[in-house]
């Protein structure tokens, strides 16, 4: 910990900053990134970094230059100030941003009071960042993120095909959804930079709203809807089941928002495929994490026990399959 | 046999303790991780609570959905999961998606009851 402090103060030091003494301590949370606050005599910063021996979806450098092209387009994020790769000042790849104040723990922002006012301002702020985010130049992330296929679902119904088949837990419910998404995959959309954890427990919220979204790490290039379905799903409700915007509001009022902040308007059907495709995902990342404990890449009871939640996306996923359209 | 508590009573009395008693006296950033081990104990001991059934109900759908004899129901889940990937059951997708809820449905009565009641 001292070398990982001795690293942090002369990165900061070639950004012109003198941090002083710094306090290192462990966020709490964050399944598959090592998450640091550093405390400086008058500033703090956040370092975060991959786990020694992890594989992490978007590699560190590319969530750097992503959080600097969201920055860039006015998103509400965690300034990025530096990057390390393996083997530099952070010990592994990690980076270091500005940090923001608030909370990003959902059951927080959905009941304390402190939020009052936050809870009834974040769903436009949502439509609004989400927009911003969408309307970010795709041609600024060439080298950073592949580029899809003719069919950003199909890409994304084969990539989470391949995350279940890595770990080969037997989920016929989950199979079922792939293979109803497959047949239900709607128009090719135009392709936008799609945040991919677009939800609550991923936005940092003050007391006056959002302050800024955080966890690129599923970012890529896709159909924007994927982010609004992902979004609304009944797990990122957190026991709001009425409010299907991140437990806190109506999608009605979602999409005017970002249709106001000139996001393209988006079929409701288009909407609900992605929140079916977001149940399915859901349930192999919860499949996936238990693995990781099981396999022993990180030995977590936290990790462990959603491999019980698998069936949660699996029931919300059968019920929007049943729905008549 | 054990003497009593038996496993899920045991079970409970580690998940009352974690949830009523620990929970409050541990640092506010190690409250969810207690909850987490509560919830854990309690999931267990639903599960020894419901004995066999729902492995014999599933091992009956299966057999049922696959058209064959089944005696170990992960295998057999694994034999239908190879099955609607390959896209041979494509035709009656519609018509196993109530099937598989049943079998969904008992893992929430143990995972989390009551789960399937709104939405």
């Amino acid at each position: 910990m001292e070398e990982l402090a001795a690293g942090i103060r002369l990165v900061l030091a070639d950004l012109g900053i003198d941090a002083g003494r710094l306090e290192l301590s462990r966020i709490p949370g964050g399944a598959s990134r090592e998450t640091w606050l550093a405390e400086g005599e008058s500033a703090r910063w956040v370092l975060r970094r991959d786990p020694r021996g992890s594989v992490s979806l978007v590699p560190m450098a590319e969530e750097f230059a992503l959080l600097s092209r969201a920055a860039e387009a006015n998103v509400p994020v965690a300034a990025p100030l530096a990057f390390e790769p393996d083997g530099g000042r952070f010990g592994s790849p990690g980076l270091l941003m500005a940090y923001v104040q608030g909370s990003s723990v959902a059951p927080r922002i959905l009941r304390k009071p402190e939020f009052e006012h936050a809870r009834t301002v974040l769903t436009g702020q949502l439509g609004e960042a989400l927009a911003r985010i969408h309307a970010v130049d795709t041609d600024s992330v060439d080298g950073v993120l592949p580029q899809p296929s003719t069919d950003p679902a199909l890409d994304q119904i084969s990539e989470w095909e391949r995350q279940l088949d890595e770990i080969g837990e037997p989920l016929p419910a989950v199979e079922l959804g792939l293979r109803w998404l497959r047949a239900h995959a709607p128009e090719p959309a135009e392709t936008r930079l799609v945040h991919g954890d677009f939800r609550l427990g991923n936005f940092i919220v003050d007391e006056s709203g959002l302050a800024a979204v955080i966890d690129w790490e599923l970012a890529h290039l896709g159909d924007p809807a994927e982010d609004i379905g992902w979004l609304c799903i009944r797990s990122w409700r957190f026991g709001n089941d009425d409010s299907p915007v991140a437990g806190v509001g109506r999608l009605d009022a979602f999409l005017s928002a970002y249709e106001s902040a000139g996001g393209a308007p988006i079929d409701r059907d288009r909407v609900r495929y992605w929140e079916a495709f977001g149940n399915v995902k859901w349930a192999v990342i919860c499949a996936r994490q238990a693995h990781d404990h099981l396999d022993g890449v990180r030995r977590s009871h936290e990790l462990a026990s959603l491999g019980r939640r698998i069936c949660e996306p699996e029931w919300d996923f059968l019920q929007l399959a049943q729905e008549p359209v | 046999m054990q003497d009593r508590p038996t496993a899920s009573e045991l079970l409970d009395s580690v998940a009352e303790y974690l949830f009523a008693e620990l929970r409050p006296e541990v640092p506010r950033e190690q409250r969810f991780r207690v909850l987490v081990a509560a919830n854990v104990c309690a999931v267990v001991a639903r599960e020894i609570r419901a004995g066999d059934a729902p492995d014999e109900e599933d091992l009956e759908l299966f057999a049922e959905l696959l058209g064959k004899e089944v005696d170990d129901p992960r295998a057999a889940a694994a034999e239908l999961s190879r099955r609607i990937r390959s896209g041979e059951l494509d035709e009656r997708i519609d018509d196993m998606a109530p099937r598989l809820e049943e079998h969904v449905r008992r893992k929430l009565d143990v995972a989390r009851p009551g789960y399937d009641a709104s939405a």
